[in-house]
């Protein structure tokens, strides 16, 4: 058995699996603690399917934790681990966006499934999920029904402010002038998109794109990326959170080959 | 010869103040300088030391944004910040200060640092290639002439001139076969050593010592080379370094990627192989020929600036490059826009991994810029791997 452990900045995801097939699976809240987050995490997904670590004959980390464990046999950034995950669920797959708790990426892959070229967001929290969830704050609503919003608003406001201080401002001035949550919880997600989408656009990936990180999950900014990109992005039939955990695990079997 | 420093910047600058100010007890003068457009030989025929005073550290940008605006370069903030924040041994040792108008962060900046000291400013043409150019820069360097003259006391003869050209062009000579020992697969040193010599020797108030400490490098290098003695294992990704960031102090990224398994083999810009192959033309008229070699700086304060481009193309093939990481400072528009072309040419011409890295002098950004340089080095990695296995397969098809 082999595993692959993604320690990311608000959740800590684990990936089992066998000569064949994912075995089992977990998910965690990071609770600034990476460290324990990581050994948590293990023991959950183990525990599933009633194995202990000694079963275990490789263990690969990424994400940002990767760096708090010793246990680990190797590490791969989450760059090389999505790729690794993506491809293995579809072959057919040329592009990734990734946004995570506190960066996204775009990620364009070689026929091969090696990467060609990637970008990160600049170091603010610009177009990541911690943006979303200051927003969510700002608003007083829970981060999952940006969603919905956004699929319920006609007319979504337009933020300008990128920076997640600036957004918070201008949040609040707009909802001070009469503006809905509805309409501003849309407006905040088609900001995030035109961001998240321009740095796709930097990379060239315009189609074959899968969607990946825990913030994918945000049906409402999906839709609203994928009309920016003007194309429809690959379903996965694995959960998007877990992808650069399952390439951790897939990059610790192949490396046990070897 | 031991090649590692292991001196901090501010040990080093400390160490050089104290040679500078027995220098200045026997009278010697100090030109401080601030690019690589200065024309060092006019203030070495001046009989005067130069000493670079660019901010390459965080310390001094506090005291600077207490003037400057935050949203600047942090090279020029550190620069001024070095200037008045009275932390640096160095500056107070400067007799003046000579400047050119590059980017226009310097430009202004200057007006302010023109407060703290005795400064003169050469207004440097930027569409070098113009025949106009040219002569607009020769009478730049004549006023420079005339204002060191003034401001140090002294006549700069054409023979004097000679000389310093003379010890200029070796010095160019020595650096230039320096950095090319590092064509060898696996290099003789790392680029961090490199950048942390460099940075030391460049600190110096004798050229014809620090010629002499280039020659010793120079054959210290090449007698590894001769014993199989690399810096690393070969096999690690071969990087090319353009932009900035490459002096000690503000080297946190290249040290980063050295930490992560690749190696710095080359480094196009200010402070690595750019323009040393270009000497001083010895026939001329002295002051003609060092206007004209200075005027082929490549920087992207210049347009079009295609020079620098060309260089980066034949310095791939030349290193046997991998991978080529361009770094800007935050701020700094016209390298950030250039990177453009440098990607070009890295990824369309060569087929080769390219990272563009924009950040400051400060430590905040570690953690993001971690994940890019290891999955940049991952990136080659898996590319290398890939014509390695398929080398292999197509031995097995044979
Ligand atoms: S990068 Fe340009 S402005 Fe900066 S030192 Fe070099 S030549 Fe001067
Ligand atoms: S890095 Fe750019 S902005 Fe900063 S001093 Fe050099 S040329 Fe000017």
């Amino acid at each position: 058995m082999f595993a692959g452990i993604d320690i990311g900045s608000i959740t800590a995801k684990c990936v089992i699996l066998n000569e064949s097939l994912i075995t089992s699976c977990a998910v965690i809240p990071t609770d600034s603690n990476p460290k324990l987050a990581g050994i948590t995490v293990f023991e959950k997904a183990l525990d599933t399917i009633g194995y202990s670590r000694k079963n275990i004959r490789r263990i690969v980390g990424t994400g940002y934790g990767r760096i708090s464990l010793d246990f680990f046999d190797q590490t791969m950034t989450e760059l090389s681990c999505q790729a690794k995950g993506v491809r293995y669920l579809d072959p057919a797959i040329e592009g990734i966006i990734d946004i995570g708790g506190q960066d996204s990426k775009a990620i364009k892959l070689n026929r091969d499934g090696t990467i060609l070229d990637f970008t990160m967001n600049d170091r603010c929290a610009a177009g990541t999920g911690r943006f979303l969830d200051v927003m969510a704050r700002a608003l007083k609503i829970d981060p999952e029904t940006f969603g919905k919003y956004y699929q319920a608003s006609k007319k979504p406001c337009f933020i300008n402010s990128t920076c997640v201080v600036f957004a918070e401002s201008e949040v609040i001035s707009l909802l001070a002038s009469g503006e809905t949550r509805v309409d501003i919880a849309a407006g905040l997600n088609e900001s995030i998109a035109r961001r998240v989408g321009l740095l796709a656009n930097r990379i060239g990936l315009d189609r074959n794109i899968a969607f990946v990180g825990g913030v994918a999950k945000n049906i409402g900014l999906r839709i609203a990326l994928e009309k920016f990109l003007g194309t429809k992005f690959v379903s996965i039939s694995q959960d998007p959170q877990i992808t650069a955990a399952l390439g951790a695990s897939l990059i610790a079997r192949e490396g046990y080959r070897m | 010869m031991n090649l590692k420093v292991d001196q901090k910047i501010d040990e080093i600058k400390t160490d050089f103040a104290q040679q500078l100010e027995m220098a200045r007890d026997q009278g010697k003068k100090v030109v401080g300088c601030l690019c690589s457009y200065f024309p060092s030989e006019i203030a070495l025929a001046a009989g005067a030391i130069t000493v670079g005073l660019c901010g390459t550290t965080e310390g001094p940008i506090e005291a600077a944004e207490k003037v400057l605006p935050v949203d600047q370069c942090p090279m020029v903030k550190a620069t001024y910040g070095r200037a008045i924040n009275n932390t640096c041994p160095i500056f107070p040792l400067t007799d003046c200060i000579v400047g050119e108008t590059t980017c226009d962060g310097r430009k202004k900046m200057y007006e302010l640092l023109g407060r703290e000291k005795p400064m003169h400013i050469m207004d440097l043409p930027q569409k070098p290639d113009e025949p106009e150019a040219q002569v607009h820069w020769l009478a730049e360097v004549k006023k420079l002439k005339a204002f060191l003259e003034n401001q140090l006391g002294v006549v700069i003869t054409d023979t004097a001139l000679k000389e310093a050209i003379r010890q200029g062009n070796r010095i160019r000579e020595l650096l230039k076969q320096i950095h090319e020992c590092r064509k060898h697969q696996p290099p003789p040193i790392m680029g961090l050593d490199l950048v942390s010599l460099s940075t030391k020797m460049g600190y110096n108030v004798s050229r014809l010592t620090y010629i002499d400490q280039l020659e010793l490098v120079l054959a210290e290098l090449r007698q590894r080379i001769q014993n199989n003695y690399y810096a690393c294992e070969p096999g690690r990704p071969r990087i090319l370094w353009t932009g900035l960031g490459n002096s000690l102090g503000c080297d946190k990224v290249l040290r980063m990627v050295e930490e992560c398994g690749g190696v710095v083999v080359c480094q196009e810009g200010c402070g690595g192989v750019t323009r040393l192959n270009d000497p001083i033309d010895t026939q001329k008229d002295p002051l003609e020929a060092i206007a004209e070699r200075y005027l082929r700086v490549t920087c992207s304060c210049m347009t079009p600036n295609n020079t620098r481009l060309n260089d980066i193309d034949l310095l791939i093939d030349e290193y046997n490059i991998d991978g080529v990481i361009d770094l800007t400072w935050q701020f700094c528009h016209g390298f950030n826009i250039e990177s453009y072309r440098v990607k070009e040419i890295v990824n369309k011409k060569h087929g080769l991994p390219f990272l563009h890295i924009v950040t400051d002098y400060s430590q905040s950004d570690i953690g993001q810029i971690r994940v890019r340089v290891e999955g940049f080095i991952e990136q080659i990695m898996a590319g290398k791997d890939n014509v390695y296995n398929r080398s292999a397969k197509s031995l097995q098809n044979i």
